[in-house]
């Protein structure tokens, strides 16, 4: 049949990943009043996915976010309708490419940082010079 | 409800659509293609469905084939594409869920446009026209124009309007703008223009001394149905500001077909749905049949009643098919993929199936026919471990299965990634 495609796709993926977990332990001759809410499986995409419209999933190329505990061939979970703030760590296009960087906002500046000493900083004046694809809300790190 | 009436506003319809789709869509994720010229092909790479604006400015014709483009792309700077339906489809799906957070009453017209019932102030439709603009960009990150008028003939003419007059920065509400340019604008263009007029009627009409949108607009409705049609009279009306262009429940695009409909009674349960589903699936099927087409992506859609605002809900869900079918089971069991993002208790006021990437079904035929029966026999089974152990083309069902399905043979050299829909094929992101 079909495979889920669109944003159930991560839907169709995650469901192998799914625990069931009972939210307390069953201790016999209890019955647990709590255990009526039990809703079956942890479902990743209502924690991970705030917003199913905006939400990307992509994947890392590159050890310059190493410091940040992000590596290369982990996927990263993006909202692209986040604001970007300092200390983000977002999606910028830069030349025609989507790479991922550290956003840092001072009074001096704005610059685009990777954490890994052997790549230098990118500054810019303002926000508004730089095109920000994304904003990375989690790290699916392969461990 | 016998509420004193408020200062009531006529309800106004906004139709927003994306600028190129296609084009966009791609755009989306290879941001390396923004401002160079860009074509998407249609199936088997054929010809050019879906031009940039850069491509246009080059004087790439709408169908041009691509063996004619294909000697000048390097040249130009030329991008060509494969049509990638489950990008598209999902961007699509991603589109429609959010515009139905603007309005209680969304109706999915095509791919790439909706209708949305709305209202408020002038100043409040202009500002609800750039929010949603904005927030497609955002979330989804395609350009959209949005056209706001009292019918939908008007507010697809204002879009048309919003699109190609910059001054408008993809907003056009219709009745804000003076009388004297709206009745320009139509007198300036030709009435095949207009939605809803066959180009085959042109001639019809123009004899009858009506050219322009703004001389059908004054045409007698009445003398426009005794000479053309019901259908020709509608336009004329929604021209003059009546809207009587009901909700479609059947339409046949360039390269989609979209059932759907809305309920006298909300459907409120997933089993409900289900057989609203199942009845999609088998009209979608026997309605490709009959054009000679099977299809290969599938997008299922709901949206909530509005006459209940609070509880506003578009779920979507879009469906890559195994192989291109017009199997209603195939269809059908496809179209349920929208269940699980149906919530009990919700009311749902309408529903409906879009199928795309269309081809026609040729000698593929058998192959549908065969896929399911033996699915169910552990056929499937066999000849996969056929396949394992002796290779790909050593053992099939009739000669559809050893020749190789549509999509081997179907020539796509110029696909990109299906980004949102395969964990193999995501959007890479540099991090160097």
């Amino acid at each position: 049949m079909g495979v889920l495609v669109g944003p159930r796709v991560i839907d169709a993926g995650m469901s192998l990943l799914s625990v069931l977990i009972s939210p307390v332990p069953v201790a016999a001759g209890y019955p647990s009043p709590a255990q009526d809410y039990f809703d079956g499986r942890i479902d990743l995409n209502e924690h991970l996915i705030k917003d199913i419209t905006s939400t990307y999933v992509v994947r890392v190329s590159g050890d310059s976010m190493e410091g940040a505990g992000i590596s290369d061939g982990d996927e990263l979970i993006v909202n692209r309708a986040l604001e970007p703030k300092d200390g983000s760590v977002v999606i910028a296009v830069l030349d025609g490419e989507l790479t991922i960087k550290r956003l840092r906002v001072t009074g001096t500046g704005v610059v685009l940082q990777a954490e890994n000493p052997a790549y230098p900083d990118i500054r810019v004046p303002s926000v508004s010079d730089l095109v920000i694809w994304g904003v990375a809300t989690r790290c699916l790190h392969h461990v | 409800m016998s509420k004193p009436a408020p200062i009531r506003r006529m309800p106004q319809i906004a139709h927003v659509d994306v600028n190129c789709f296609y084009a966009s869509a791609e755009r989306a994720f290879d941001p390396a293609l923004e401002g160079r010229p860009v074509v998407v092909l249609s199936n088997n790479d054929g010809c050019a469905v879906t031009r940039s604006p850069e491509a246009k400015a080059l004087g790439i014709p709408l169908g041009e084939p691509w063996f004619k483009l294909a000697p000048r792309a390097k040249e130009w700077g030329l991008v060509a594409l494969s049509s990638n339906y489950e990008l598209y489809g999902d961007i699509s799906a991603r589109v429609m869920e959010l515009l139905g957070r603007y309005s209680a009453w969304l109706e999915v017209y095509s791919i790439d446009e909706a209708f949305l019932g709305v209202k408020g102030a002038p100043d409040e439709l202009l500002a609800l026209g750039w929010t949603m603009k904005s927030a497609v960009r955002r979330h989804v990150g395609v350009p959209v124009c949005v056209g706001i008028a009292g019918t939908k003939t008007l507010a697809k003419l204002a879009n048309k309007w919003a699109k190609n007059n910059p001054a408008f920065e993809g907003v056009c509400h219709w009745d804000s703008v003076p009388a004297a340019a709206r009745e320009a604008l139509m007198g300036s263009l030709s009435v095949v223009e207009i939605w809803g007029v066959a180009a085959r009627l042109t001639r019809r009409l123009n004899v009858l001394g009506i050219h322009s949108i703004l001389e059908l607009s004054r045409a007698d409705p009445v003398m426009i149905r005794d000479r053309f049609s019901v259908v020709m009279m509608r336009t004329v009306l929604e021209l003059q500001g009546t809207p009587c262009i009901p909700m479609e429940e059947e339409r046949i695009g360039r390269d989609q077909l979209i059932f759907s409909r809305s309920f006298a009674n909300p459907i409120t349960t997933a089993a409900a749905m289900r057989q609203v589903l199942s009845v999609y699936g088998q009209q979608a099927s026997a309605r490709l049949a009959k054009h000679g087409l099977q299809a290969k992506v599938l997008t299922a859609f709901a949206g909530t009643s509005h006459f209940n605002p609070k509880e506003t809900s578009y779920p979507s869900a879009c469906v890559r098919l195994p192989v291109p079918t017009a199997d209603p089971v195939v269809l059908t069991k496809a179209a349920h993929a929208l269940l699980p993002r149906i919530h009990e208790g919700v009311r749902y006021a309408r529903a409906g199936i879009m199928v795309t990437d269309l081809r026609p079904t040729g000698n593929q035929a058998p192959l549908a026919v065969f896929e399911n029966p033996h699915e169910e026999r552990h056929i499937g089974t066999l000849l996969e471990d056929v396949t394992r152990r002796y290779g790909r083309g050593s053992i099939g069902l009739g000669h559809a299965g050893i020749r190789g399905g549509p999509d081997w043979t179907m020539k796509r050299d110029m696909l990109s990634p299906r980004y949102t829909t395969h964990w193999d094929e995501l959007p890479l992101v540099k991090a160097a």
